[in-house]
């Protein structure tokens, strides 16, 4: 950073900082010409980098998701997972090649779309992560003797817990931190960060504000296309009825804040969007998830013009709360997941820009390794993938469970005791982001107390 | 196990039958230890059998913290009078407890009172079958057999008809409590599944709580959304009883994650009420029930397995000790008697009363209501205050929540000439639901469907209304009852907004297009009809003061009735499209802006 760089860097946060302080009534021009001086500043640059959080509403399977392959492991796996065991034999195509002390994973057969990319080393795996305090060993959590994350087990709040590292109610999430912390090089800072599948607090940070884009496209209101009803003056009266943000009441402003960002960063996007050339990669329009991935694809697009240096976008698919059907049903998610990464993966390729951005998975939380009968129940830690020109992949980080049950990380019918914090990915995407260090432990509870050198060389500068 | 499993689940269903019409009777003996301590700080009205009624040393802290004057107002538990009514208020009323206000129930309301409507509307008789309405229709059709289709049509029907407006209304409420939705479903027949869950809703809505719990853990649709259907017993292939349907009975239906003190408010620091081996013991409670009928080599044949309660399967229930909240289960207890007294835990526990007041309010009234208010509400759950207090009378929650003195604040309008102020100081009420605006409108239009089909589309995209009964996309519902809209003066004031959740860029220009579609001629055969306001269309000032009044109890700021009026008075009155569009632009502006969009 250079010092005039970190000159207008520290004029804007002063700015922040009275715009906070005069509270959320300040008019959103001011937000906007803040950030308009923002873009001059950074007017100029092809710098740019990008996260892109996939959720995996309600807990991905994870032990369906890696699975143990070698004879060994695999006979261990199948005892423990009964009859929604994946067969062996349907996991010699996904089959990775990596040697594990002995022992050797297989990726879903329904990931296999995924394969070609982890072979070339732009994808890699995470073993065992989840929420944590701090690290923790099984006697520790049977003891109760450290702390640990509130609410275990419970969807929303460890969705939140991903998220945020607090229980629901939490107000700011680490993508949202982190966008905090870079924000300042963006034209717009609006729209640093974009959710794509509604609200999550992954996204809200101090500063940043998580902008909604619809994934079939960017509205604007009917209302406002020249005359209301044939009435200039029926138009005038709406527009100055929806965007009204001084009011007497809370809920009332703030529905007409979420309305003016809309009606003012909606124009920008459609200019910018417009004008940029459409994808040529295909995405498959019947998978909830593509959708989203070609939504962020075409707004990365349309970075430049935008005037973004630093992204954090979140997309999510739902469904992975399989109590039941888990063999029919994981394996149609994880087919939609993987279709749309490597679709998604391609258009990056498309617009040069691979390296750029880091793709990456979460969820709330893995599941039991025992089977309830047809499906398996909440847990812990899970595996999670990450993808990206950036990425070291064709590899695995951290430790890997048992492949049955029992063993150092099993708290019960195979709920993973997680042995790598979310802090650590976050701290690895957050320093490839540009994060400072002491921001990185200032976002990240905990993560000087995790291993540092774990996801050291997961991503390359 | 000799008998074949036919013969033990015909004789464990019956069982299942007597346990269902026995939990009603069984009310008195199952006064948790709250409503006892109540009962006590109302100074009796039980009866004599029970000393401890009057142990002075039962008084819970919070009546002495509340103030006696409270704990006294909340011994009429569920007879707390309605406030005299005006034309406003009543208007309120009616959007907080039934599905809208409209001319003619507001002129009843004025007339009669609060008491008088409350009570006939308790007593107004259930409102036709949305089931049978859905087969009339046809969407038993085979070609339906693994979607949802119907669903929408069904329902929306309902809610454009149906004359029991509170039941309605609180069905919808607690819909959004206990959800089931065909999204995640895996089932045949999904629409037919959530109208039996629709019906079962409106039947015990005002019935006891204790007896709700029990249809709803044996529902079909609830048992197929949280996987209790089909759960078994451990076995010696490492399967292990599903846990889906205990942990969210207790997280999300009855006692939430947080002990609570006396006066509804948590510990501090925060104590969990229940830890992941409770989930695991109340999971093997929930072992051994499935639907009766559902014939695997016909899946899309006849399903009226959807509307009877599961059945009980003795030889895939856990035999082995289970203890629920404190309360233990012998292993040899026949499972449902162990059900029976599982949820009697569940239904005793001290958290119940706070955590149903709390969401009801929230979904009738206001987000943030005073620790006072839903004290007050639970107190009604605790005890009904009838001469033999009943614990979990639903109607005298619901009065509770309706009649609060909190319910309805007094509304001091700015005058004209003050400019609005910097900082946003009010934050009674709520963000009001999509679904409630949609049915305010189409209400106050007296809409029909010209085919009698109500051909309603899913309405629950962003790019449309947002929101659509039943269409939840998860367990949590559309909105958590928790959610705070990060970087806001909400979140800075420490208040909670959950209807935000589904607030966003894209709902909230989704929403105005939406409104703007259907607005002038409605769709897919579905009219409405402006007459009532088209008399109004020379008047400006009296068409916007009249839909002032139905749409929000007169809310609205006078500036803001003022832009309104002038918007309206822009357009030509002269054709009969103009003097439409007069209308149309009256209800398009009033139902976009933000002070109405907060329901007060």
């Amino acid at each position: 950073m250079t010092s005039s760089d970190a000159l207008s860097r520290r004029a804007f946060l002063q700015r922040g900082a009275a715009i906070s302080l005069a509270g959320a009534a300040a008019p959103f021009a001011l937000n906007l010409a803040t950030m308009a001086e923002a873009a001059a500043q950074s007017s100029g640059s092809t710098d740019y980098k990008a996260l892109v959080c996939v959720f995996l509403q309600g807990g991905n399977d994870h032990g369906n998701t890696l699975i143990p392959y070698d004879d060994g492991s695999h006979a261990a796996y199948a005892a423990a997972r009964g009859g929604i065991a994946l067969g062996r034999e349907s996991l010699a195509a996904t089959a990775l090649s990596n040697n594990l002390g002995g022992r050797q994973l297989a990726m879903a057969p329904g990931l296999a779309p995924l394969k070609p990319l982890y072979d070339a080393g732009r994808l890699a795996w995470l073993l065992n992560i989840g929420p944590l305090v701090q690290p923790t060993t099984l006697a520790q959590y049977q003891a109760r003797s450290v702390p640990l994350p509130a609410k275990l087990f419970s969807h929303n709040d460890q969705q939140s817990a991903w998220q945020s590292y607090g229980p629901e109610g939490s107000l700011a999430g680490w993508g949202g931190r982190s966008a905090d912390a870079v924000l300042s090089s963006n034209g717009r800072a609006s729209l640093t960060c974009i959710n794509t599948s509604g609200n999550a607090v992954y996204l809200s940070g101090r500063t940043a504000v998580p902008y909604m884009v619809n994934p079939s496209g960017v509205p604007s209101l009917y209302a406002l296309n020249g005359g209301l009803f044939g009435s200039a003056t029926c138009e005038a009266a709406f527009r100055q009825l929806v965007t009204q943000t001084s009011q007497a009441h809370v809920l009332a402003s703030e529905h007409a804040r979420v309305m003016a960002r809309a009606i003012d960063v909606n124009a920008q996007l459609q200019t910018a969007m417009g004008a940029t050339p459409a994808l040529a990669t295909a995405f498959d329009g019947a998978n909830p998830l593509a959708n989203q991935l070609r939504m962020v694809a075409q707004l990365i697009a349309a970075r430049d013009r935008l005037g973004m240096r630093r992204q954090v976008f979140f997309v999510s698919l739902p469904g992975f709360d399989l109590h039941d059907n888990l063999l029919s049903r994981h394996a149609v998610l994880l087919g939609q997941l993987a279709s749309g990464l490597v679709s998604f993966q391609a258009a990056l390729d498309e617009l040069n820009v691979a390296r750029n951005v880091t793709t990456f998975t979460a969820s709330d939380f893995g599941r039991t390794l025992s089977s309830n009968g047809d499906g398996s129940d909440h847990g812990w830690g899970g595996h999670h993938l990450v993808m990206g020109g950036a990425v070291r992949g064709a590899n695995l980080y951290g430790q890997l469970p048992n492949a049955g049950l029992g063993g150092e990380s099993d708290t019960g019918q195979g709920r993973l005791l997680p042995t790598m914090g979310v802090q650590q990915l976050a701290g690895a995407l957050g320093r490839w982001m540009g994060v400072s260090p002491t921001d990185l432990n200032a976002i990240n509870p905990g993560l000087a107390s995790f291993n540092a050198g774990t996801l050291s060389s997961l991503l390359t500068a | 196990m000799a008998d074949s499993e036919q013969d033990v689940a015909g004789e464990a269903t019956a069982q299942t039958e007597a346990d269902l019409s026995s939990s009603l009777h069984r009310q008195h003996s199952v006064l948790g230890g709250v409503a006892l301590s109540t009962l006590s700080a109302c100074g009796g009205g039980g009866n004599d059998e029970k000393p401890t009624l009057r142990d002075p040393s039962a008084l819970p802290t919070a009546c002495l913290s509340a103030g006696v004057a409270v704990a006294l107002a909340a011994c009429g538990g569920g007879t707390q009078p309605f406030e005299p009514m005006t034309e406003a208020r009543a208007a309120r009323l009616l959007n907080q407890g039934g599905l809208g206000s409209t001319p003619g129930q507001v002129t009843a309301l004025v007339r009669d009172g609060g008491d008088a409507w409350f009570n006939a509307q308790l007593a107004m008789p259930l409102s036709p079958s949305v089931w049978d309405w859905a087969r009339a229709q046809g969407y038993d059709n085979r070609l339906y057999a693994r979607g949802d289709y119907g669903l929408d049509q069904a329902l929306w029907w309902r809610l454009c008809t149906a004359q029991d407006v509170l039941r309605q209304r609180v069905v919808l409420a607690l819909s959004e409590l206990f959800v089931v939705s065909p999204l995640n479903m895996v089932a045949y027949w999904k629409q037919f599944a959530c109208l039996a869950w629709w019906e079962l809703l409106e039947q015990h809505c005002f019935g006891n709580f204790r007896d709700l719990l029990t249809h709803i853990t044996l529902s079909p649709a609830m048992g197929v959304y949280l996987s209790m259907r089909g759960s078994s017993k451990a076995d010696s292939s490492g399967r292990q009883p599903d846990e889906n349907y205990a942990r969210e009975l207790l997280q999300l239906f009855t006692i939430g994650l947080t002990t609570l003190q006396p006066d509804g408010s948590p510990t501090s620091p925060p104590v969990d009420t229940y830890d992941g081996r409770a989930v695991s013991q109340l999971a093997k409670v929930f072992t051994g029930w499935d639907v009766d009928g559902f014939n695997p080599f016909d899946p899309e044949g006849p399903f009226d397995y959807l509307r009877v309660p599961m059945g009980f399967h003795a030889d895939r229930h856990a035999d082995t000790d289970k203890s629920v909240l404190g309360v233990n289960i012998p292993g040899q207890t026949p499972g449902p008697e162990s059900m029976r007294l599982a949820l009697d835990a569940v239904f005793n526990h001290p958290n119940v009363g706070f955590f149903i007041a709390r969401q009801l309010i929230q979904r009738l009234v206001t987000s943030n209501p005073s620790k006072d208010y839903v004290w007050r509400v639970a107190m009604a759950f605790n005890s009904n205050g009838a001469p033999v207090p009943v614990r979990g009378d639903m109607a005298a929650v619901v009065r509770a929540v309706l009649a609060d003195p909190e319910a309805r604040p007094e509304i001091t309008l700015p005058p004209a000439s003050q400019p609005a102020p910097a900082q946003p100081t009010l934050s009674d009420g709520k963000l009001r639901e999509p679904v409630l605006r949609l049915l305010q409108w189409l209400r106050l239009v007296n809409v029909s469907s010209t085919d009698g089909q109500w051909r309603f589309p899913d309405l629950s995209g962003s790019d449309q209304l947002g929101q659509a009964p039943l269409r939840s996309p998860s367990v949590f519902n559309f909105f958590r009852p928790g959610y705070v809209p990060p970087n806001t003066v909400i979140a800075t004031k420490g208040l909670v907004a959950p209807e935000f959740q589904i607030t966003n860029e894209s709902s909230v220009m989704g929403y105005a297009n939406f409104l703007l579609r259907i607005m002038p001629f409605g769709g897919n055969g579905i009219l409405p009809n402006y007459d009532t306001w088209l008399a109004m269309a020379d008047q400006p000032a009296r068409l916007v003061d009249q839909l002032n009044l139905h749409l929000t109890g007169r809310v609205l700021s006078p500036i803001t009735v003022d832009t309104v009026v002038v918007g309206v008075n822009s357009i030509l009155g002269t054709s009969a499209n103009e003097r439409r569009n007069r209308v149309v632009a009256a209800f398009f502006l009033i139902m976009c802006c933000p002070e109405y969009l907060v329901q007060r």
